[in-house]
């Protein structure tokens, strides 16, 4: 066991170090920690210790105090229940509702307003201090600003609450139920009631319900792959097979499911006392990154927090040399920080990922955490399981062999194409013996159901026999009823064979037909004759050496291959009457007649091929991990794509050219199958050499575990790394992942637990879906954020303005509020709804680190380009509506003390008129609402404009986004509303404007819209120009 | 599809062979072998070497305290980002590129500029100079008094100069414009109790009435330099609010009337107002314009305070009353009225 790899899990496993490093500053919690710390680890300690797979039956009564065949007594049960707790896995630890909530409190930008409130406050407290009747403005003002904070910050709560409700909807939607014997009955009792103690019998296709011992097993076989990922069928039985408890036969695990057969077994433990249990409490422990849209959220509050508080202290300082007050200073300072926080912004971002959210769980993907919805976007390597994601996670028939032919079986979903030569009379023979040799049925009450989907009961190999018979041939059980079986040898692992005797379907007939298949050499050796076209013939030389050659190129495809054979009865030595004895083998099973091979596979999904290329296709790398053999793994990967039919494997190109392995050029393979063994003895910078220097990579043979290597070897390269699992053992990967994707129906709760997204149906196609949906979104947020920051501009230059030239006030911190929080809500919310430009899955997943969501060019086009013509033409607005009043704009320079002095009453305009208090501030808001109105107007440009980054507005069609309109409706109306309905509010500070201001602004849109045309047309014309390179955001 | 699988020959024989040939179970016997190993190895990870773990957390805190290295190598990549001497870079573009986007910038903010002159040149072609475009929100004339010095309190004692001294400065700087002479030769005596209506071309100058200081009798300063300060019955001048081409309503002049806005109206005994008709005569009516009534001079009255209740403050309430004349709007106090109080002390 290598040292190495065990120190990996240890720091990956243990998650107390990324707790330990933000508690540091609390000591108790600190203690309490480790407290808690030791205390697991005792507890695990206690777990290796784990012998009850050595005890008999009599030592684990006496140990659990029960009773192997009565059970516990009720009262016991319930003592245990109390001392125990119930039989769940306890949910990861949530972080408690009101933490949440307080942090939507003071995330974000909401710090800032926080700021600007209290100064606000307190800048009333000053004035109180100065003069008793100051105005209470500036407390409205406050509380206005902390009501924007808390109300945005329920907002997103309840975005947030609401998507992981959807998931707890979901996790609870199968109660599990165990039966259990009790005071010497048999009752069924939900599984979370069971305790250590309590005998339990299962049954096949029952779920564990805890970790038992078992007592008695008819023929019980478990499927393991939740707790190991391998899905081969595992034997259970009473005997103590293997020290290791992990090993021995006689335990079954919590939450693995018995495929067939029945088990009696006592319960050893319970919940998270469960080895599957500690597994899970152990991944939740491993700290999940930060989602990359999180990290680009904040870059960008960064800088516009950045640009809001220098600009604001700028100002202030600015503000307090121009002999302002400190007081009014500080009330400047409270504008600029209003003017330049997009306080609707972060709503609007939730919003948006929540309906793409709701997208994409139409499209088969339920989305957990809302900001992961945009990380499969940037995801450049998809680690993918095999069976059941890639795969259809069941057995089919791919090829038959013949009268020395293979032929190719359909393998899709319905197999209804199935297009090979069936006139041969060998297959006539064949399709017999693989109808009557098969112990799988129907379960009853299906006829109308269609085949594919049916459930049988069987195994997986004789499942796919079944349904491909039936397919063919019609009705098998009629058939299996027409040749009625007198007796059967059932598959062993000595005899390496299934055998059963039939009579014939015709009356007159009174042959018995032997068939048999099994492991095709063992069936070979059997045979004495070959059916080629129908005809028996003696197995020569030559047949022997096609058989091999089928055989290799079947076992080649990493597919299960299967021997059929069979013999007619002599009649006089075998009469109807004769007695079949299956223990004696009183009758030949040798000397038969080899009829065909065929083989199985558990075939790619038909989607999956298509999405592998468009993965490819779009930049990002899919990585098989499975715990499948390399051989499977990798006839896997080629016929979905994950290792293209150009490339090749070192081994491929040494067998090719005959050389040794050593001797390859290693450059020259773009393929590379990894087994878990290589895996194991690689140190981390071998795997990042794999990983870097091959584009197709299949790891093979790989126990869960290993996920979480070669995912951490992926974010080494600084990849966005999805991760696809269901196992219980698969919750570190999913946790460490950029992105875990649990399957939906095959999918462990731990693995739901611990992933991101939870795949409705289990479908790697889906997965591609949320791609495109992701890379859309990030590409929409870009819009979106280009959007709101435009107004910034032309909301911020009123109070530079203000301050420096001294003119009365253009526009209100309140007026401010109802663009952010008002007409720019639901434009913004509708770029989500906006098309993809092109060629969006053409292209490479975006670099973590350098294509930001905000990047320098759209800051500054946004700022300095379309933000600076706004503020013009809001400002025209503003001039328009004071000269036609009276002020020319040359009057109103330096106009703001003499304006804004209340008890100067005869303050005089350009044509000698005497205003008013009261007459000039009914003005000053008629400014605000001209130039909200003149932002409003340019901003339905902007938005316009926002429709493409590259494309003209009219490749992309003007009218194909519709919620664009109803933005810009929305827009257009609550404007109204606030100047006609609201204008005589005076506290709200609109007045009703005159119809005619409305207009002022358009040519300037128009203008904007133009500007920005011209701008995309350099763009298209010269890609890679120094225009392309500063003015593409 | 039979020769294709058949050229593509048997890729990893002896591998799939082994695979293939032994049957199911012992190919799980093989992977359990391996499983064993590796399930083994998962134990001990299940016991993660807490200890160890320990240890190598406090590596890193003591590793993490010289964060002033950090923050100074932060520092000095700002400083190459701003200026990079080696590859003459700043701000991650190179000169010429700096000159390119300072032509371009310059450029597209001159168009701006000159988009904006346009913009208000074609304003101006709209606005008329002689007469505002709009005027509704000054349709009714706001009240204004003098001396005004920052407040409507008149706060004086009698007997300390210093304390009224600035509002009689104030009142005399306030009635330079009004002196006799001055208005004697610079305007015309109109004739009393008409508009004084002067047609003609908007861009005409136009002559603007007389209001003498002497009109204002006891209050005009000229009998009494101090405006009735000195001796506690204080002179106090309204003027209405000009507004363009506003006209009172005809053969009514707007009268002005005051009294104790709140408490006991005997608070003010009597009040002289100068003119004697405590109105603004119509013949100071319509207004045209500071462009080209250069001369207007606003109409006053005076009311001469001749017997107020000393030593406390009393609120007074000065109305317009006049058709058409508006005194009452709560939210503006100024509009047809004015509130001061006096608080003369002895």
């Amino acid at each position: 066991m290598s040292r190495k790899t065990l120190e990996i899990y240890s720091v990956e496993l243990d998650g107390t170090k990324d707790t330990k490093q933000t508690d540091q500053e609390d000591d108790k919690k600190y203690n309490d920690l480790d407290l808690k710390k030791s205390h697991q680890k005792e507890e695990l300690k206690r777990e290796l210790d784990l012998d009850d797979h050595k005890l008999t039956s009599e030592e684990l009564e006496q140990k659990y105090g029960t009773n192997i065949i009565t059970g516990l007594s009720s009262a016991r049960a319930a003592e245990h229940l109390a001392r125990d707790g119930p039989n769940t896995l306890s949910p990861p630890k949530q972080t408690p509702e009101i933490i949440k909530f307080l942090k939507q409190m003071v995330g974000g930008f909401s710090i800032l307003l926080w700021i600007g409130a209290v100064l606000c406050w307190i800048a009333y407290g000053i004035q109180y201090v100065n003069d008793k009747s100051a105005s209470l403005d500036s407390v409205y003002l406050g509380v206005v600003l902390a009501l924007v904070v808390i109300l945005t910050g329920i907002f997103a709560y309840y975005q947030e609450a609401k998507s992981t409700n959807i998931m707890a909807s979901f996790s609870k939607m199968i109660p599990q139920e165990a039966l259990v014997i009790r005071d010497s009955e048999k009752k069924v009792i939900p599984a979370e009631q069971l305790v250590v103690g309590d005998i339990v019998e299962i049954k096949g296709g029952d779920q564990i319900p805890a970790d038992i011992r078992l007592l008695s097993s008819q023929g019980c076989k478990v499927d393991n792959s939740s707790l190991t990922g391998e899905s081969e069928p595992q034997p259970r039985s009473a005997e103590f097979t293997h020290e290791n408890p992990l090993e021995t036969k006689n335990i079954g695990f919590y939450s693995t499911t018995c495929l067939e057969g029945t088990a009696t077994g006592v319960v050893i433990n319970t919940g998270d006392r469960t080895v599957i249990g500690r597994i899970a409490s152990l991944a939740s422990g491993v700290g999940s990154e930060k989602t990359p849209i999180a990290t680009e959220i904040e870059h960008f509050v960064h800088i516009v927090a950045g640009v809001a508080v220098s600009v604001g202290l700028l100002f202030f300082i600015i503000a307090v040399s121009l002999k302002y007050q400190v007081l009014d200073s500080i009330i400047f300072l409270i504008g600029i920080i209003v003017a330049n926080v997009p306080e609707g912004l972060l709503a609007t971002v939730t919003v948006t990922l929540s309906l793409t959210a709701k997208r994409m769980a139409k499209k088969n993907c339920l989305v957990k955490n809302l900001e992961a919805v945009e990380t499969l976007g940037s995801t450049s390597i998809i680690c993918s399981d095999k069976t059941g994601t890639l795969t259809q996670n069941r057995m089919a028939v791919a090829h038959l062999w013949f009268d020395n032919q293979i032929f190719m079986a359909d393998t899709s979903e319905n197999q209804l194409n199935q297009a090979f030569d069936q006139s041969s009379g060998t297959w006539a023979s064949l399709s017999k013996i693989i109808a009557l040799c098969n112990r799988a049925e129907f379960r009853p009450g299906q006829e109308n159901i269609p085949i594919m989907k049916k459930v049988v009961v069987g195994d997986a190999s004789e499942t796919a026999l079944l349904k491909f018979s039936e397919v063919i041939l019609g009705d098998v059980m009629e058939i299996r009823k027409r040749n009625r079986k007198v007796a059967e040898i059932p598959f062993n692992s000595t005899n390496k064979f299934q055998l059963s005797i039939h009579e014939t379907e015709d009356p007159e007939d009174k042959h018995f037909l032997v068939v048999m298949k099994g492991a095709p050499e063992r069936i070979l050796e059997r045979c004495s004759t070959i059916m080629i076209n129908g005809q028996e013939q003696p197995l020569g030389k030559s047949n022997a050496t096609a058989f091999h050659t089928a055989y290799m190129e079947l076992g080649g495809l990493g597919e299960r291959v299967l021997g059929f054979c069979h013999l007619y009865l002599p009649e006089d030595e075998f009469p109807e009457s004769y007695p079949f004895d299956v223990d004696a083998m009183n009758f030949p099973t040798s000397n038969l007649c080899f009829v065909g091979l065929l083989s199985m596979i558990d075939p790619p999904r038909s989607t999956v091929p298509d999405a592998v290329a468009k993965c490819r296709s779009a930049g990002i790398k899919v990585i098989m991990v499975t715990g499948d053999h390399p051989i499977t793994a990798k006839a896997v990967a080629k016929s979905v794509g994950v290792i293209s039919a150009s490339s090749e494997t070192v081994e491929d190109i040494a067998r090719r050219c005959s050389i040794a392995v050593e001797q390859v050029n290693k450059r020259d393979a773009r393929a590379a199958v990894v087994t878990g063994m290589e895996l194991k003895d690689m140190a981390p910078e071998q795997l990042d050499e794999i990983l870097a220097n091959y584009s197709e990579i299949v790891f093979a043979r790989t126990s869960p575990q290993q996920k979480l290597i070669i995912v951490e070897g992926c974010q080494r390269q600084d990849a966005v790394v999805a991760v696809t699992g269901d196992g219980v053992n698969d919750s570190p990967a999913l946790k460490k992942a950029d992105i875990g994707i649990a399957m939906g129906i095959a999918g462990s709760d731990a693995a739901k637990n611990a992933a991101d997204m939870v795949l409705l149906d289990d479908n790697f196609a889906s997965i591609v879906t949320g791609v495109e949906e992701g890379r859309l979104i990030f590409d929409n947020l870009k819009k979106t954020i280009a959007y709101t920051l435009t107004k910034n501009i032309a909301e911020l230059c009123p109070f530079l303005i203000y301050i420096i030239v001294g003119l009365p006030l253009p526009i209100g911190t309140i007026t401010l509020l109802f663009i952010d929080l008002g007409t720019d809500i639901i434009p913004s919310i509708a770029l989500a709804y906006e098309k993809a430009e092109s060629d969006i899955m053409n292209r490479k997943p975006r670099h973590k680190k350098k294509d930001r969501l905000v990047n320098h060019q759209l800051a500054i086009y946004s700022y300095l380009h379309i933000g600076l013509m706004q503020a013009l033409g809001a400002f025209l607005v503003y001039f328009t509506v004071y000269a036609q009043q009276g002020f020319w704009p040359t009057s109103l320079i330096n106009l703001r003390v003499r304006w804004e002095k209340d008890e100067l009453n005869d303050v005089e305009d350009s044509y000698g008129q005497e205003w008013t208090r009261y007459q000039r501030k009914y003005l000053e808001w008629t400014g605000y609402t001209a130039f909200f109105v003149g932002i409003m107007v340019q901003q339905i440009a902007d938005l316009i404009i926002r429709k493409t980054r590259r494309n003209s507005i009219f490749q992309q069609g003007l009218f194909r986004n519709k919620v664009i309109w109803v933005g810009i409706a929305s827009q257009i109306i609550i404007a109204l509303i606030l100047s006609y309905g609201l204008g005589s509010v005076t506290a709200l500070s609109f007045t009703m404007l005159r119809p005619q201001y409305w207009f002022v602004a358009i040519p300037h849109a128009i203008l904007i819209w133009v500007y920005d045309e011209v701008r995309k047309l350099f763009i298209r014309r010269y890609p890679g120009s120094w225009w392309d390179k500063n003015m593409y955001y | 599809m039979r020769r294709q699988l058949r050229s593509r020959r048997a890729p990893a024989f002896p591998y799939g062979y082994r695979y293939r040939l032994d049957d199911q179970d012992e190919v799980n016997q093989n992977y359990l072998a391996d499983e064993e190993e590796e399930a083994e190895e998962a134990q001990v990870l299940v016991v993660p070497d807490l200890e160890e773990e320990e240890e190598k957390e406090e590596e890193e805190r003591s590793q993490g305290q010289p964060i002033g290295n950090a923050w100074w190598q932060k520092l000095q990549i700002m400083i190459e980002y701003l200026w990079d001497p080696e590859r003459r870079i700043s701000l991650a573009q190179t000169g010429q590129s700096w000159s390119l986007i300072l032509f371009i910038y310059f450029f597209f903010y001159a168009s701006l500029a000159a988009v904006i002159t346009l913009c208000m040149y074609m304003l101006f072609l709209t606005i008329s100079p002689y007469m505002p475009t709009f005027t509704e929100r000054v349709k009714t004339p706001g009240v204004m008094i003098r001396p005004f010095a920052h407040s409507l309190n008149f706060n004086f004692n009698v007997s300390e100069p210093d304390t009224w001294q600035h509002y009689v400065i104030s009142l005399n700087g306030f009635l330079q414009g009004y002196n006799d002479s001055l208005q004697e030769e610079m305007n015309v005596d109109c004739p009393p109790g008409q508009y004084f209506i002067q047609d003609g071309n908007e861009d005409e100058d136009k002559k603007a009435c007389q209001f003498k200081r002497s009109f204002l009798k006891n209050c005009s300063g000229l009998e009494d330099p101090t405006f009735g300060y000195a001796t506690g019955q204080p002179c106090i001048l309204l003027k209405m609010n000009r507004i363009v081409g506003f006209r009172p309503e005809l053969g009514d002049p707007v009268k002005v009337s005051c009294k104790v806005q709140r408490g006991d109206e005997d608070d003010i005994r009597s009040i002289n107002y100068y003119p004697e008709s405590a109105s603004f005569d119509l013949r100071y009516y319509p207004y045209y314009g500071k462009l080209t009534h250069v001369n207007y001079t606003s109409p006053l009255v005076a009311m001469h305070f001749t017997d107020v209740v000393k030593n406390q403050a009393v609120p007074v309430q000065c109305q317009l009353k006049g058709k058409g004349i508006i005194n009452d709007v709560i939210s503006d106090h100024f509009v047809g009225r004015v509130i001061f109080t006096l608080n003369i002390e002895t």
